[in-house]
């Protein structure tokens, strides 16, 4: 008896393929190797486990799936029921077919129309088509995986939706704050993003999109690939990007107070559209514009009052500055592990303020 | 693990009423295993996805045959090596048409707390499994994850009942070697050797 037909007798028993008379051989090779029970017992143990079952990826396959039967024509869906039998007809079985797989295409391509004005609409009206909504709180951010497979990195205190039909026949999404975009290329489907003020068109790209509301300015940054801007209230006019440049839109409706505020004075004094070149801090190859993606709060040559909003959403606090000058200090700085004490120290040190602590407050002055 | 009953019933759910939830289960049940499948011919994780999506629309297409399949599951992995063959020859790509290049991803996730293993035990063990040899990785696969039989494993794979056995065999027993179970004293104690 080999040492080898130990083993092919005990993994045909395992498997279920061993027959009564190698079931008796090997258990009078085991009484006499009372040995061999030991592996025999962990291999019955380790075949017994199943692999967990994860069916997310199986999910989205299956969406991409029904998506090319689609592309190909193939009749799937409720809105086929099961032909009757034409016997010696079958021009005419085709023909309908087709017809059936027409109108299809019709329902399917008003219901994304729908799906844009619900989009366009949505802070009129809750949408009725089913939304998949995430959000991040201050101080907190949020890697997405969306279901073709493109990331999306949410920062503190943002909110990216999407529907239920995301990739089907479009990929739309529509984000308050900022976001990080790595979008999978698609040619025939384009991935938008819509935001208060303008809306990006892309292939495949990697950018970055910063459209807090309360912030003067929509901010868009391109790392890779190209992208197509166009602005809520001039849709003609399409901005296409290039790597390392940023889009600066300064919204419309920030509020108009008349006291003074630099921020105003530069909105005033800046076109209301602008590209600028990212921004890179020594000896360091990410652009601050997307810093945050790798953990780091950065910032070069920004007013305080910027630089306060960042913390703001970075150390989950509110900021008011009691000494309005103060607002225009020009910074520049990195933080990564600091706590807010210790960032407030650093610049304290660096650009000269005085600060004090109310609750989540930070008073400056 | 996918078995046959199982498959068989979607199956012919999906033959004789169209139903779609079958058919939706039938995909999510047997995407994995039929991506890693192809991917292993294939080599590209779009090209395998697409294929199992190719042997979906088949199966969707010939929905009144279904129910004459006798072993479904072996008809899945036929039509997806058939289909990825096609797809290579169209390609022009002489590579990887042997299944003995066809290095298969393994998904077994072993739980040491529900085996009398230590970590360290099943560490080694998930690397014997990764160390083996790519023929006899990919017939454990298929029997021991995908549930197919040792005559359809070597019909699939074009080889000998006798091979598929000896596969089994030595990735067992590099398992065990793992187990620090160590068969020499045994055998040297054992008469059939002594008379050697």
């Amino acid at each position: 008896m080999s040492q080898e037909k130990f083993w092919v007798l005990l993994s045909k028993k395992l498997t279920g393929e061993a027959s009564g008379e190698e079931l008796e051989e090997l258990q009078t090779l085991v009484a006499e190797n009372p040995e061999w029970q030991y592996a025999i017992q962990n291999l019955g143990d380790l075949w017994k486990q199943q692999a967990p079952e994860d069916t997310m990826q199986a999910e989205d396959a299956y969406l991409l799936h029904l998506h090319r039967m689609t592309e190909m024509n193939i009749p799937f869906g409720d809105s086929f029921p099961e032909l009757p039998r034409i016997t010696g007809k079958k021009k005419t079985r085709k023909w309908y077919w087709a017809a059936a797989a027409a109108v299809v295409a019709i329902i399917i391509t008003t219901a994304f129309l729908g799906v844009g004005k619900v989009f366009s609409k949505s802070s009129e009206k809750p949408s009725a088509k089913q939304e998949n909504e995430i959000s991040t709180r201050k101080g907190s951010k949020s890697e997405i995986k969306l279901p073709d497979g493109s990331v999306v990195w949410l920062n503190g205190g943002s909110k990216l939706t999407y529907t239920k039909e995301y990739g089907q026949q479009t990929r739309e999404v529509t984000l308050t704050g900022e976001g990080y975009f790595d979008v999978v290329k698609m040619s025939d489907k384009p991935f938008i993003i819509h935001t208060t003020n303008i809306n990006i068109k892309v292939l495949g790209t990697a950018f970055n999109v910063k459209a807090y509301p309360e912030d003067q300015q929509t901010e868009t940054s391109l790392i890779r690939g190209s992208i197509e801007v166009t602005i809520k209230n001039r849709p003609k006019d399409k901005i296409i990007l290039s790597p390392n440049e940023k889009l600066l839109v300064y919204n419309v409706q920030a509020k108009n107070n008349s006291e003074y505020s630099p921020q105003k004075e530069i909105a005033e004094k800046a076109p209301m559209v602008a590209i600028r070149q990212l921004t890179y801090q020594d000896n360091d190859s990410i652009a601050v514009e997307t810093s945050w993606t790798s953990n780091k709060l950065s910032f070069k040559n920004e007013l305080f009052a910027d630089v306060a909003k960042k913390m703001e959403r970075w150390y989950n606090v509110n900021f008011e500055f009691e000494n309005k000058s103060k607002e225009n200090l020009l910074m520049y700085g990195t933080f990564t592990s600091e706590t807010l004490q210790e960032a407030l120290e650093a610049l304290v040190f660096s650009f000269g303020f005085r600060y004090r602590m109310e609750n989540s407050k930070v008073i400056i002055y | 693990m996918p078995d046959n009953d199982h498959i068989r019933r979607l199956l012919s759910a999906i033959a004789l009423q169209n139903d779609q939830r079958a058919y939706k289960e039938l995909f999510l049940l047997l995407y994995k295993p039929l991506k890693q499948f192809a991917y292993s011919i294939l080599k590209s994780g779009e090209e395998a996805e697409e294929l199992v999506s190719d042997v979906f629309i088949r199966i969707w297409q010939k929905k009144d045959k279904l129910t004459t399949i006798e072993s479904p599951l072996f008809y899945f992995y036929t039509t997806a090596k058939n289909l990825a063959i096609t797809r290579l020859n169209k390609q022009k790509r002489k590579v990887n048409l042997s299944p003995e290049d066809w290095l298969v991803q393994m998904n077994s996730v072993y739980d040491p707390e529900q085996l009398m293993m230590t970590e360290e035990m099943l560490r080694q063990i998930k690397n014997a499994i990764n160390e083996l040899p790519p023929r006899c990785r990919l017939v454990f696969k298929l029997i021991k994850e995908d549930g197919l039989r040792y005559k359809q494993t070597a019909e699939l794979l074009q080889l000998s009942v006798k091979t598929v056995e000896a596969q089994m065999a030595i990735a067992l027993r590099r398992i065990a070697k793992c187990m620090h179970f160590d068969l020499k004293p045994a055998l040297q104690q054992h008469p059939a050797i002594k008379n050697n």
